[in-house]
């Protein structure tokens, strides 16, 4: 058993830290929310340049070869900041289903690209169903030659900049609704398909992106067609894990800015944390945020070793969304009226939670997938 | 980081296991507290301790010098984690016995007092049986309030007053007293001094205090001139307070893996019971066995959490304050929602568990009669968030 982070952890957090500090100071993450692309393409740069985007890859593909619980950190770490942009839809969402089930030419073509910085991806998976469920796969891919894809996918993060998408789309329909299921490699500029960024409260360029007859030839598919959802499977799972350690690292500082303002604010002569009421609060914001830290940290472990756990990542996600939420709320309760202006950080966050909850399933979704563990798994007293 | 346990833990397990289904009865299932309520179940507890020391494990944490097995932090808790999902009774040696009265006489006790305590406790004999003599009806708490006094005379001290909220004291042969010898120190924690106070000592009533349901856990315990040799002070006179805290971070860091293995086991058998009842079926049940599978596994996460900063030599100050709130939240939840699923059979009382009607041994009724006083006990939740906003948010002290 080691709680510690390695020497080369303990470096990424130091660097990620001031970097971010530097780079996305709080009036940038209110910059960019106005701003049409939503992030910064000198930041995007700088990020290139350390290594960021391919953290994980193995050097063949010009990464830098560490593992999930490195990038885990590094997620953690923006979620801190709020960073804004694209780079959870690149590499959480489409770099580690194509490192995993592309083709080795696949690999090569796409990869090195998304290490320089100079292709962005996103994954169009949910509809209007607004669902990471296999029923709410819905959008059609027509065998004619080529695929042709016609529907409409939503929520589908910085499609407004992408350059290339994953496209998860029906291409038979079958009983078992995980079963017909394809994904595509398409070019975010085919003839065909529009895109429209959505009015999120976190404006955080969620978009409608409709696919009007949108060709794709049938070498760009990833894995195999019609056992697509396999691929989909390992994103919630591996997504959800790194989504949540972004949350918890909002988590932590909307726990920190509460903290901060109890040992400044005085009211009736004294510093409001020293009031029961308001300790009391904090002391269980931390239960909550601690917690969810070590099983972030167990989660991500587990898949780095290659033991995940699909019970383990529900858990995880189920724990975060709660977490996030309630922390956010409570620090702005901390604050009382202040916290409930535009002019004080918090609400930056508070602004993400209904965003980060939805993405790869919300706690309905996640305490119904640990539910089917729990049918099937065999106590140890039974052994 | 890695969370892997070592080789050795996983044998002991096993080890554990294998002693569970050969000791304890077929389809055994703990029920909290209730050793001590009856005769039968104390002697079968007082049994089991005898074999967990005879294989090692009652003391496996203190040194070989002091008849311990000098166990690793993460094999004690892997034992405790064990022996809680198993319900081995008679792990404690009454209250305090192997938690905290043992390493606290090896920290600050006599050679003598070492020489004479140490085997007992670790022998799993009745003679080494304790209890702990902190609360009073005017310091809960606020313990440093305590008036019981030990007064000087010759070479004895002499003790007058009452303890309460006693448990096991009817069990037990030695209590862990802690009173007042300075009533006139400047801060009142200053006037604490602990003794080993033999329960047979003439002058020594214990009144029983039944709770609700009808257990009889706890005592109200009264000294009047009671006449203890001046070597049985623990550590130094006045200097009580200090010792007291270093022992209470042993209780506390040994709560969270035997709440781990205790919490998890139940929902197992929760979870077999909607199986076998077609309960699952129920979208509230779904959700609420998850919910509960989120807690009790972020329970381990942070009970592992702290014992990797106790075997790292630190001295975790709100880190057991954290993990004891938050046993206390799931045992309360887990009786909510347990008692849900059980339905009209949760109205069985718990101490007629043998009643064709009770469901699941009655644990589950048993869990939510009795965690009202579980989650006060060793702390309130209040006291225990004072701690964590002192020391773990470094916020002024709020009381």
């Amino acid at each position: 058993m080691d709680f510690e982070f390695s020497e080369d952890q303990t470096m990424i957090i130091d660097s990620a830290r001031k970097f971010l500090e530097k780079e996305c100071p709080k009036e940038k993450v209110r910059e960019l929310k106005e701003d049409e692309k939503g992030y910064d393409p000198d930041t995007w740069n700088k990020m290139v340049e350390m290594g960021w985007m391919g953290l994980i890859f193995p050097e063949e593909y010009e990464g830098t070869g560490m593992d999930f619980f490195d990038l885990m950190i590094l997620m953690e770490e923006m979620g801190r900041n709020l960073l804004p942009g694209p780079f959870f839809s690149t590499v959480a969402l489409c770099s580690l289903p194509i490192l995993e089930f592309g083709s080795s030419d696949q690999k090569k073509e796409i990869l090195p690209k998304i290490a320089y910085g100079e292709k962005i991806w996103t994954l169009a998976l949910t509809e209007t169903s607004a669902t990471y469920e296999p029923s709410g796969v819905a959008l059609q891919a027509t065998l004619d030659g080529d695929y042709v894809l016609e529907g409409t996918k939503l929520f589908v993060p910085y499609a407004n900049i992408a350059d290339y998408m994953l496209v998860v789309a029906r291409t038979s329909d079958k009983a078992d609704p995980k079963e017909g299921i394809t994904v595509f490699i398409v070019d975010a500029k085919s003839p065909g398909i529009k895109t429209e960024v959505i009015p999120t409260a976190a404006h955080d360029k969620q978009c409608e992106v409709i696919f009007d007859k949108v060709k794709v030839s049938k070498g760009n598919i990833l894995g195999e067609p019609d056992n697509g959802w396999d691929i989909v499977e390992f994103i919630i799972q591996r997504a959800s894990v790194l989504k949540s350690a972004e949350m918890l690292g909002g988590a932590q500082t909307a726990l920190n800015m509460g903290n901060d303002y109890a040992k400044e604010r005085v009211q009736f002569d004294k510093p409001i944390g020293s009031f029961q009421a308001i300790q009391h609060k904090l002391a269980k914001m931390l239960i909550d945020v601690e917690g969810l830290r070590f099983l972030v940290y167990e989660a991500a472990w587990k898949t780095s070793i290659g033991s995940q756990s699909a019970l383990l990542n529900s858990i995880v996600k189920a724990k975060a969304n709660e977490v996030f939420q309630r922390t956010c709320l409570e620090s702005i309760k901390v604050h009382g009226a202040i916290g409930f202006t535009e002019e004080l950080d918090l609400g930056l966050f508070f602004l993400r939670t209904k965003a980060s909850e939805f993405a790869l399933g919300d706690t309905g979704f996640h305490r119904e997938r640990i539910a089917q563990e729990l049918e099937s798994y065999k106590p140890s007293f039974l052994s | 980081m890695d969370f892997k346990f070592g080789e050795k833990e996983g044998k002991l397990r096993k080890e554990i296991r294998e002693f569970a289904k050969k000791e304890l009865p077929p389809n055994w299932l703990s029920v909290m507290f209730e050793e001590e309520h009856r005769d039968e179940d104390w002697e079968f507890a007082m049994s089991i301790s005898k074999k967990l020391s005879e294989k090692g494990w009652l003391t496996m944490s203190w040194p070989e010098e002091y008849g311990g097995k000098g166990a690793s932090l993460w094999e004690q808790l892997a034992y405790s984690e064990e022996a809680s999902y198993w319900g081995i009774p008679g792990t404690t040696m009454g209250v305090g016995g192997v938690d905290w009265v043992g390493p606290s006489l090896m920290m600050f006790g006599t050679d003598e007092l070492k020489k004479k305590h140490l085997p007992l406790i670790a022998s799993g004999d009745a003679d080494g049986v304790w209890c702990t003599g902190y609360s009073e009806p005017n310091a809960g708490s606020d313990f440093a309030s305590i008036r019981t006094r030990a007064v000087r005379d010759g070479d004895e001290y002499v003790i007058n007053g009452q303890k309460i909220w006693t448990s096991a004291a009817h069990r037990s042969r030695w209590c862990w007293l802690a009173v007042k010898t300075d009533i006139d120190a400047p801060k009142k924690h200053k006037g604490i001094s602990v003794f080993a106070v033999d329960m047979k000592t003439e002058g020594i009533t214990v009144r029983p205090l039944l709770n609700y349901v009808g257990y009889h856990i706890f005592n109200e315990v009264f000294f009047d001139d009671v006449r203890v040799p001046a070597t049985n002070l623990v550590g130094e006179e006045n200097r009580g307070w200090y010792q007291l805290m270093h022992s209470l971070g042993y209780e506390r860091g040994s709560v969270a893996g035997r709440g781990y293995g205790y919490n998890k086991r139940i929902l197992d058998e929760l979870i077999m019971y909607c199986r076998e009842n077609h309960l699952f079926d129920e979208p509230a049940i779904r959700n609420g066995l998850a919910d509960l599978s989120i807690e009790i596994e972020t329970q381990k996460m942070l009970a592992y959490e702290t014992i990797y900063k106790m075997s790292k030599g630190g001295v975790p100050i709100y880190e057991p304050s954290r993990d004891k709130v938050f046993n206390d939240h799931i045992l309360e939840h887990m009786a909510f929602i347990g008692t849900g699923i059980l339905g009209g059979y949760a109205q069985i009382d718990p101490m007629n568990r043998k009643s064709r009607w009770s469901k699941l041994k009655g644990c589950i009724e048993n869990l939510y009669w009795l965690f009202p006083g579980i989650s006060l006990a060793a702390g309130t939740d209040e006291v225990e968030l004072n701690i964590i906003g002192q020391y773990g948010l470094n916020l002024p002290k709020s009381y």
